[in-house]
């Protein structure tokens, strides 16, 4: 143990391009908090260097996406450059930006502390950047607790208020049971397989040592990760937290961590848990991941649209609509579990990405008109808050009916062609249950549209007793509704240039591992 | 040696762990769990792992176990008087113990089954080795960590703080 040589120690194999893009976000969350430090309050200048660092990591990220060859891999395959990690992270800063300008009116309004909310938001999306580009067991559980502490906070924010209070008790409570399930899990599956690393787990799984730690750990970060996305008998905290935590952590929440848990859910299952020519173990966790999952789609359709149609609170109604978008993009992940080749799986992943995308994008712009339209502390949250709202403020009313006509899925809109390429893999597998899964998952397409056009219904033709001034539209958010109202035609229209853009990704690196070797 | 050993520690964490449900004084059955967490360590020495058993005393018998003799000594809480109307709960619980000994059963089964691998070496446990992999492989995921503790500082500053505005949600109408 004396001879401590230079040469015996492992190489770090650090790679700072690869990570360049969270690098860069978590040194402008350091820069901030210490000049928050010195001129406290500073809402403009805080929310204008996040924005100034979410544009960097995003140039970053163009230059990765351009050539994710030279820098496909480091940190000892710690960080992996694929379709799964570009795509979202491509969400992700997205989110981040948009949550950071709708915001602004409630940081405003309730004199909450700019600067420390501004560096919780930046961790925040660091967290969820190294939840999609970690292909290492230990980087997707850090990534997903920097995310969550974060997030735990942000919903508690509001500290006068006790809704608030509530859901970030709920949330931290059930969120930490959580993530204990999702190490658990992965220590069981490190000791079946011997390695943390995703790429590894996939090559041994065929020859897994405990085949029944396999699938115990495989059942228990099932639950893990159900709970972070809110699937079905894993959703309950979701109503809760979703309707006591600020309106914009609301949005944030919903198109940001979800998307981030689905990113490493994918790598995690898809990725991680193949089907094995041989394994008989491996076979047979592959195939109940599947079956599971799709009779989790199944439920979690079914369940988020029909306890949606009874919600009185238009948080709460989002809330379940979350729920529900979750199983759809569940229907996508199933079909890239029983794709055929890679390209197929590839694609597969693209959609759910790109579904990702366009829900984020029309949840972050429904939740930026709620928080206008719900004034100071969220009071008025009611459907019966909007009666009538419609025609004495049009901008709003009108962009508002656009995103719930996407979260329906609407021809045209960002929400239908999303759906169509979540559905389209599971339904070519041919399998039965696979079949009878997208089926329900269409037939609640259609229940949906109760509960998204009755929010329209009641702006448009509900009479209001009580007098009701339009609220102002500041620049910022004006700012986010025309990009999210922009983005939900364009990816409506243009949708191929987006699955082009993600499955180019996943072309690339396929042609270089054929061609080593 | 190492067998003798293991018997006397196992008993000794068993006689606390019996001794931590028995007691009715909140207080004594937290002393008695700082036993069982003493006696597992001294099983993780015997077992070549220093820098676990390091951990489990620093973290568990101190620190997590500091913080709740702290809470039962500030809450001042009196000795537990009987619950009768929780009496559903002891089956409830000896229930889950009966599962947890068929679980460690079925471990012990699986494994012998299996057959055993030996430790390739056993510098696997040591501190150095541990350290060296943190500070080599392990390197970014150090990084991380950095980031997840200075973010959970800010997010415990900010839950704490007083506010300046106490009545922020008095809320007047508009």
């Amino acid at each position: 143990m004396n001879t401590f040589l230079l040469a015996d120690l492992a190489n770090p194999n650090v790679v700072i391009q690869t990570v360049l893009p969270e690098m860069i976000l978590a040194v402008t969350g350091i820069f901030i908090m210490v000049y928050d430090s010195y001129v406290p309050g500073k809402q403009k200048v805080t929310a204008t260097l996040s924005l100034i660092g979410l544009a960097a990591s995003a140039v970053a990220l163009y230059m990765l996406w351009v050539e994710p060859l030279t820098f496909a891999s480091g940190f000892n395959g710690m960080i992996l450059t694929d379709v799964i990690r570009l795509s979202f992270t491509a969400v992700f800063i997205l989110v981040a930006a948009l949550t950071i300008l709708i915001s602004t009116v409630w940081v405003d309004n309730e004199k909450v502390p700019a600067g420390e909310y501004h560096v919780l938001v930046l961790f925040a999306t660091v967290g969820m950047m190294f939840m999609a580009s970690g292909n290492d067991m230990v980087i997707i559980f850090l990534g997903l607790e920097t995310l969550s502490i974060a997030t735990y906070v942000m919903a508690g924010m509001r500290k006068t208020d006790l809704r608030s209070n509530e859901s970030a008790m709920k949330y931290f409570i059930l969120g930490s049971y959580a993530s204990a399930f999702l190490l658990y899990g992965m220590a069981l599956i490190y000791g079946a397989t011997g390695s943390t690393n995703i790429t590894e787990i996939a090559a041994s799984v065929g020859s897994a040592t405990f085949p029944a730690l396999l699938l115990v750990g495989g059942a228990l970060l099932l639950i893990g990760f159900g709970f972070k996305v809110a699937t079905v008998p894993f959703h309950v905290w979701t109503p809760d937290v979703y309707e006591g935590a600020p309106t914009p952590i609301t949005g944030f929440m919903a198109a940001g961590p979800k998307a981030a848990g689905f990113a490493s859910f994918l790598r995690v299952f898809v990725l991680g848990f193949p089907l094995v020519a041989g394994g008989v173990a491996a076979q047979y966790l592959h195939e109940s991941w599947v079956t599971a999952l799709a009779v989790i789609a199944i439920l979690t359709t079914t369940v988020g649209n029909f306890a949606a149609i009874v919600q009185n609170n238009v948080k709460r109604m989002l809330a379940y609509s979350s729920i529900a978008h979750a199983g759809y993009a569940l229907v996508g992940f199933v079909g890239a579990g029983v794709a055929a080749t890679a390209a197929a799986r590839d694609e597969a992943i693209a959609a759910v990405a790109f579904y990702m995308l366009t829900y984020a994008i029309t949840n972050l712009g429904a939740f930026a008109v709620i928080t206008l339209l719900a004034r100071k502390n969220d009071r008025r949250t009611d459907f019966e808050d909007y009666n009538g709202i419609g025609f004495k403020s049009p901008v709003l009313s009108f962009t508002l009916s656009l995103f719930m006509l996407s979260l329906l899925g609407l021809p045209l809109t960002a929400g239908f062609i999303g759906k169509v390429l979540v559905f389209r893999p599971a339904l070519e597998a041919g399998q039965t249950l696979l079949t009878v899964m997208v089926v329900v998952a269409v037939v609640n397409t259609a229940v949906s549209a109760y509960y998204y056009l009755r929010l329209i219904v009641v702006m448009f033709f509900k009479e209001r007793n009580t007098d009701w001034i339009a609220p102002k539209i500041p620049a910022a958010v004006g700012v986010a509704l025309l990009v999210t109202v922009l983005g939900v035609f364009y990816f409506g229209l243009f949708s191929n240039n987006v699955i082009r853009a993600f499955t180019s990704v996943a072309e690339k690196p396929a042609v270089s591992a054929s061609n080593s070797k | 040696m190492v067998t003798v050993l293991f018997y006397i520690l196992a008993g000794l964490a068993i006689a606390c762990a019996i001794s931590c449900v028995y007691h009715k004084n909140p207080l004594f059955s937290a002393v008695s769990l700082i036993g069982v967490f003493i006696s597992l360590a001294c099983i993780y020495l015997t077992l070549s792992a220093p820098f676990i058993a390091v951990t489990q005393i620093l973290v568990y018998a101190g620190a997590i176990m500091v913080l709740v003799i702290f809470v039962i000594m500030l809450l001042n809480l009196d000795e537990d008087s009987p619950h009768t109307n929780l009496a559903y709960l002891y089956g409830f619980g000896g229930g889950l113990g009966v599962l947890l000994i068929g679980q460690a059963l079925f471990v012990f089964y699986a494994v012998n089954r299996a057959g055993q691998k030996s430790v390739e070496s056993t510098a696997a446990g040591q501190t150095s080795s541990i350290g060296k992999a943190m500070y080599t492989e392990y390197l970014l995921p150090v990084e991380i960590v950095g980031i997840l503790l200075l973010m959970a500082i800010v997010g415990a500053m900010i839950m704490s703080r007083r506010l300046r505005e106490p009545s922020v949600a008095a809320s007047s109408e508009e």
